[in-house]
């Protein structure tokens, strides 16, 4: 796919959004933990999203999905902590749904060409 | 080592703003990298260029990077601004890549616009812009009937109601009446055709028209043998004048009378018609006459009223009916006239309905029709639009998946509709401006207010608003499609078309009803241009009782002060007789009146009842006044006897030829010798009957025959010379190529003379049927555009259905499935589309047709033949747009359908 086709920017834009609103479900995490986590948790295979990780933030935090606030705590470095914002929340529940059907969808046509 | 330093020098490279909060951030995620590189055991140097890459990938990023700003409400307004700016972008860049379907769209839009455009433009300009008079909508046409007339004259009045009404009306401001001609004019060099009215003083009241210089006449001029004084338009004054202010006052010559000068009208002021552009007085003669009692005088003529304030018109009528009613019995001539001697019935009608109600209902049912027309091009757009939806399906269902609004993928659509709209408004603008100039030669030359089309800027609006509004419409179809779209459904239908399902998808369904719509309309307009043109060539080919090939015709004035009266017919006889002997022609002859002239000569006699007994009969009838071999000329048949011959002199029998509606109303069989006493009672002075003619249709093949009375010009006595003699000629070649012959002929004969109104009997049949024949090429042009996009857009339907079915067309193929069978697929599929669409058509089409009916003539609204050809034309054009789909699915590889 081009990488200027807007197809492929939504795609890339829509699956990081994504990653990024799962990765701060649970707790608020600061960006080196998500990079981490990123690389971590898909075996390297997305460490192409570390690249875009600061953008993907600010633009989630422009779009007031998530809220980013300098914390300082004992015997560390000032780190900025990232938050789901409630927006975030249905967001992130919206997009899950469409995710599960396509990899739903994904399956079926497998399955179907297999037959 | 902070890093810092680092990420300011990658964002400066990228030209993005250094925010503090981002150098520091990116800052700490850059250490602490770092610091894990070592820690998994990179040397220095590897894990500073493992952190120099991440902080270029950083700042590399799609978004620039930056903090929430203050004023997200300004932000957010600017951001749908931008994100409209990049709609219409990613738009425009889309439809670049498909530039075939770009031009196509705007084209279709263009001409269906451009073609609604200028109808809407025409209807409004000629039926509803109020005229230019002022307070133009209490002007009001006022005409009378009488009851029992056999005769009519549409929109005009009698001496008799007119002078028993001008005195003092109670629902009128002023009443008068005019009467228009074209006269030759002279006036310095060279003499010079014009139209002139004759109006009663009272017009420039009811009209409230003001003189530029001088002063207008009044109904002191319009006592007999008063001064004979004139008005002359603006144009004129400016032509023949040079706007120079002694041409008060100073003459000119109509037709050989001397008029003074006496105003010049203010500019632009024209009346009845924009052609006219003289006045003068006109004398309503009164009814009796003072000398003789038994005398009756009769005048028609039109008239207009002003309105009074607070009166209506079905008041005016009221009043013109009682004040008719009161006026003194028109005798014998109102008898001669319309047939009967009974009461005046006066009717009003605002002015501009009456001059416009002709082309009324020609003009709605072109607007209805180009209405149609436009309906059928959007709809031909919005089938592709569909079919570029229904690829695109893919990309928008991904788009809704990651995130992207449904309003924001409708916008996107919509936004390329409003693009595709906007160029089809501005081409169809375009293309209506072309048109207006081509409007004076389109239209008519009788057609009313022709040249009151003004072009402004509310028809861009109007082109623009149709094309945008129509294309929103249109392209909200696709955007429903998205809003609605289903992930997973497409999906499946995307990897692998299910068996069959070519038309049953919902774009599918959307397109064939879009497509049975299309298929339709083309029907409902073929239907009215097949039975328009059907109607017209009955029109052209109808028996008129005379032969219009071959004939040139023209009308040649004879001035008294040129040729006097007594000269006359020798003048005629001469020219005649010349112009029989010119190469190719088979006869020549002269009359009073050619058939499809606006000219009648209605007299009226009293007779003895060819019935015996002491019955008188008052016998009215048309009189002609003609030359020998005038019947043969035209190719009128002599029924029985013989024609005039040069014999009938003024010294020998009174004879007369009468055509077969004569005989049939006023005669018992023989008619040959059947004396009529036309001018005088005595038998010796009256008129035998030497020849009976057959009938001639002499306006319109509607009109049903009249009884008619031929008299030879040598025998016509003062009253009844010929105005303007109408020469006539029949050649065995071109009739066009006599046409510089008889005007030498004629300059020949006599300096002085020359010829006028020089043209073909078929160019003045054609004129005659301008209208019919302007309605007719234009339905019939939308009818061909329309089956031209039906046609069009079935090709496109049934390609995008075959390519979508192409595995299942595989199947069948592998199990055995011949092309035919596989083209027969194809081609029912095209068949039953046109069929669903042929039968809707039709039946719209047989509730519409009602609406035309009175424009008909020799065919009838339930017409098969009409039917008929619209079926095979609408089949053909099926049939061929489906051929090369069907070839293209019978050439279809099994295998390589199936891998794919």
């Amino acid at each position: 796919m081009d990488a200027n086709d807007p197809v492929s920017k939504e795609l890339k834009k829509g699956s990081a959004d994504l990653l990024i609103l799962a990765l701060v479900e649970d707790r608020p995490r600061h960006g080196y933990e998500m990079g981490r986590l990123i690389g971590e948790r898909s075996y390297g295979a997305l460490n192409y999203h570390v690249a875009s990780l600061y953008p993907t933030l600010y633009r989630l935090e422009e779009k007031g999905l998530i809220e980013g606030r300098w914390v300082e705590k004992a015997g560390q470095r000032r780190r900025r902590y990232y938050k789901l914002t409630p927006a975030g929340r249905k967001t992130l529940a919206a997009q899950r749904s469409v995710w599960q059907q396509f990899f739903v969808a994904l399956d079926r046509v497998a399955r179907f060409r297999e037959v | 080592m902070t890093w810092r330093a680092e990420v300011r020098g990658a964002l400066r490279r990228q030209g993005l703003p250094e925010d503090d909060d981002v150098v520091e951030e990116l800052a700490q995620h850059a250490a602490a990298s770092f610091e894990a590189g070592r820690a998994d055991g990179l040397s220095t140097a590897a894990a500073s260029d493992h952190v120099r890459q991440l902080i270029d990938g950083w700042s590399r990023g799609a978004t620039r990077p930056r903090r929430v700003s203050e004023h997200i409400s300004e932000g957010e307004r600017r951001g749908h601004f931008i994100g409209f700016v990049q709609d219409v972008r990613y738009g425009i860049r889309l439809l670049r890549r498909q530039p075939g379907f770009a031009v196509l769209a705007i084209l279709l839009i263009a001409m269906g616009v451009g073609a609604a455009t200028t109808l809407g433009h025409v209807t409004y300009a000629v039926l509803v812009q109020p005229l230019r008079w002022p307070g133009a909508d209490r002007i009001v046409l006022v005409s009378e009937t009488r009851e029992g007339q056999t005769r009519t004259f549409p929109g005009i009045l009698t001496n008799a109601t007119y002078l028993a009404w001008r005195d003092a009306p109670s629902t009128l401001d002023n009443i008068a009446g005019y009467t228009s001609r074209v006269a030759t004019l002279t006036v310095g060099d060279g003499p010079e055709r014009i139209r002139v009215a004759s109006a009663t003083a009272s017009l420039f009241a009811v009209l409230q028209a003001r003189a530029l210089q001088g002063q207008l006449y009044t109904s002191d001029n319009e006592a007999d043998g008063g001064n004979q004084v004139i008005a002359i338009g603006f144009g004129l004054w400016q032509r023949r004048f040079g706007e120079r202010m002694d041409a008060i006052g100073s003459t000119l010559e109509l037709d050989g009378d001397r008029y003074r000068i006496v105003a010049v009208m203010a500019k632009g002021f024209a009346f009845p018609t924009t052609a006219t552009q003289a006045w003068i007085p006109m004398r309503v003669p009164p009814v009796l006459n003072a000398a003789d009692p038994q005398a009756r005088s009769i005048s028609l003529f039109r008239a207009v009223g002003r309105l009074r304030d607070g009166a209506t018109v079905s008041q005016a009528a009221a009043e013109g009916t009682a004040r008719g009613r009161s006026a003194p019995s028109l005798g014998l001539v109102g008898t001669a006239v319309f047939g009967t001697q009974g009461p005046p019935r006066v009717s009003a009608q605002p002015y501009l309905e009456s001059i416009t109600a002709d082309v009324r209902p020609g003009l709605l049912m072109l607007l209805a029709a180009v209405g149609l027309l436009l309906f059928a091009a959007i709809a031909n757009v919005a089938g592709m639009q569909l079919a570029r939806a229904s690829t695109r399906r893919r990309e928008v269902a991904i788009r809704s998946a990651l995130g992207a609004g449904a309003g924001r993928l409708a916008r996107q659509l919509l936004t390329e509709n409003l693009i595709i709209g906007a160029a089809g408004g501005v081409a169809g603008w375009l293309l209506s401006v072309g048109l207006h100039h081509l409007l004076p030669q389109m239209l008519p030359a009788d057609f009313p207010r022709a040249d009151e089309i003004p072009s402004d800027w509310r028809v861009l609006a109007f082109a623009i608003g149709c094309a945008m509004s129509a294309s929103l419409l249109f392209g909200s179809l696709p955007a429903v499609l998205a809003r609605r779209i289903n992930l997973v459904e497409t999906l499946v239908e995307d990897g692998s078309a299910p068996v069959g399902h070519g038309l049953r998808s919902r774009v599918g369904r959307m397109r064939t009803a879009v497509m049975i719509g299309q298929v339709a309309v083309a029907a409902i307009l073929l239907v009215g241009a097949s039975l328009l043109g059907r109607s017209f060539s009955a029109l052209m080919a109808a028996d008129r009782g005379f032969d219009p090939r071959n004939l040139v015709t023209a009308m040649l004035p004879i001035p008294e002060r040129d040729v006097p009266a007594a000269q006359r017919a020798e003048v005629l006889q001469t020219i005649v007789s010349r112009l029989s002997h010119l190469p190719g022609v088979t006869a020549a002859a002269v009359g009073s009146v050619l058939p499809l002239l606006p000219f009648d000569q209605p007299m009226a006699f009293q007779m003895p009842s060819p019935r015996g007994g002491n019955e008188t009969v008052s016998v009215q009838a048309d009189l002609r006044t003609v030359s020998p071999q005038y019947f043969r000329a035209l190719g009128v048949p002599l029924v029985e006897g013989r024609d005039f011959s040069d014999a009938d002199s003024p010294g020998s029998q009174p004879v007369v030829i009468v055509n077969r509606a004569f005989v049939r109303t006023y005669l018992k069989d023989p008619a040959l010798g059947v004396r009529l006493p036309i001018t005088a009672a005595d038998a010796a002075h009256a008129h035998e009957i030497i020849g009976v003619v057959d009938d001639v249709r002499q306006r319109s093949a509607t009109d049903p025959p009249k009884p008619e009375l031929y008299m030879t010009y040598r025998q016509a006595p003062e009253a009844f010379r010929m105005p303007a003699p109408m020469l006539v000629a029949r050649t065995s070649g071109n009739p066009a190529d006599l046409v510089g012959p008889l005007r030498s002929l004629v300059v020949e004969a006599n300096p002085r003379l020359a010829l006028d109104s020089v043209m073909t009997m078929d160019e003045r049949l054609i004129a005659s049927l301008a209208r019919p024949r302007l309605y007719a090429v234009l339905l019939a042009g939308f009818g061909a555009f329309a089956l031209l996009v039906a046609g069009a857009g079935l090709f496109g339907v049934l390609s995008y259905s075959v390519a979508q079915r192409s595995r299942e067309i595989g199947v069948r193929a592998a199990l055995g499935a011949q092309p035919r069978n596989i083209i027969g697929l194809v081609l029912r599929q095209g068949f039953v589309v046109t069929g669903t669409g042929l039968v809707i058509g039709l039946a719209a089409a047989a509730a519409l047709v009602r609406f035309i009916g009175a424009m008909l003539y020799g065919v009838t609204t339930d017409d098969p033949v009409t039917y008929a050809i619209v079926v095979v034309a609408l089949a053909a054009a099926a049939a061929l747009a489906s051929v090369i789909p069907a070839r293209n699915a019978a050439r279809i590889d099994p295998v390589r359908a199936m891998r794919r």
